[in-house]
């Protein structure tokens, strides 16, 4: 377990919604204005998202929420696999709804429409995966190339 | 207010104070309120912000934390809608709300001066999209009147 996990793990689901809603809020704010730390900030609600996911049923709306929210924030943030492996995880579970199932698809549906906004020759051409085995070799060099895809 | 959220830079109450400020309005004011075909009135009233903060913050985010600030005190003071988390974008809706068994989901927009209602038509329609199994609310703050529209799609 690391330092980051423990400290996580002893924070109750009334502070992890205040936590997770002062990061939506500030890697919106970055986002918007095209700030190179908003892979940084999006990770970060990605953790809480996660962690919450962890404490809550799927079949509740703050549980489904936090579902979604893991994935969507972990797709913002760049990190493509990692949303690969949430959904994985969520979409296993028995009693996450069909509805919450299918705002994981649109996320995902939605992030290679953004890709194929931002990088248009590559989706004509249909090398848009390219990117994405582009970004796992660069990720470890996320301060060099932060908004790169 | 979720108190854990007072004091942190996204400091809705004093981003509402400054947006009601902006336009002219001193502590207290009444805003009218119209909710869906029911008008009442709403005294809003808040710890007086130093103007100055006006020209070193960004106008467009005052007018919406600060919309926020006033319609997440409306929701909680007018039907007891207690904030649960924010909503990432995703969701088409700004905030997530619980009161006793129910859950509403909440989209927020602040106009500074112009027409609100075109931007409430705007916001019913986006908050139409949210997917979740909760009600659905939008509300938006016309900081100049000042007026409190909300309506249900």
């Amino acid at each position: 377990m690391t330092k980051t996990d423990s400290i996580l793990a002893g924070l109750t689901e009334d502070e992890l919604d205040t936590l997770v809603s002062i990061a939506i809020r500030r890697a919106e704010i970055l986002d918007e204005t095209q700030s190179p730390g908003a892979d940084d900030a999006w990770s970060e609600v990605m953790v809480y998202e996660e962690r919450l996911a962890a404490l809550t049923r799927p079949e509740d709306i703050p549980g489904g929420v936090a579902r979604v929210g893991a994935v969507t924030a972990a797709l913002s943030a760049g990190r493509r696999s990692d949303a690969a492996r949430l959904a994985s995880r969520y979409l296993s579970e028995e009693a996450f709804p069909p509805e919450r199932r299918e705002a994981i698809q649109r996320a995902f549906q939605e992030d290679q429409e953004r890709l194929a906004r931002r990088f248009p020759s590559l989706a004509k051409t249909g090398r848009l995966a390219e990117l994405a085995a582009w970004r796992a070799n660069t990720s470890i060099y996320l301060h060099v190339f932060p908004r790169a895809a | 207010m979720h108190p854990r959220l007072r004091g942190h830079p996204t400091d809705y109450a004093r981003f509402g104070a400054l947006a009601l400020q902006r336009a002219g309005h001193d502590t207290p004011v009444q805003a009218g309120v119209r909710h869906g075909d029911k008008e009442s009135t709403a005294d809003l009233e808040w710890p007086s912000q130093d103007p100055t903060l006006l020209q070193v913050l960004d106008g467009n985010r005052i007018t919406e934390d600060g919309a926020e600030a006033v319609a997440l005190a409306y929701a909680s003071s007018s039907a007891g809608w207690v904030m649960k988390r924010r909503l990432q974008r995703s969701e088409s809706a700004d905030w997530l709300l619980h009161h006793e068994e129910r859950w509403l989901a909440l989209e927020v927009s602040g106009v500074a001066t112009g027409d609100p209602w075109a931007r409430l038509e705007d916001k019913k329609r986006q908050v139409a999209r949210c997917s979740l199994a909760a009600e659905r609310l939008a509300i938006v703050i016309a900081f100049d009147r000042p007026d409190i529209l909300a309506d249900s799609p």
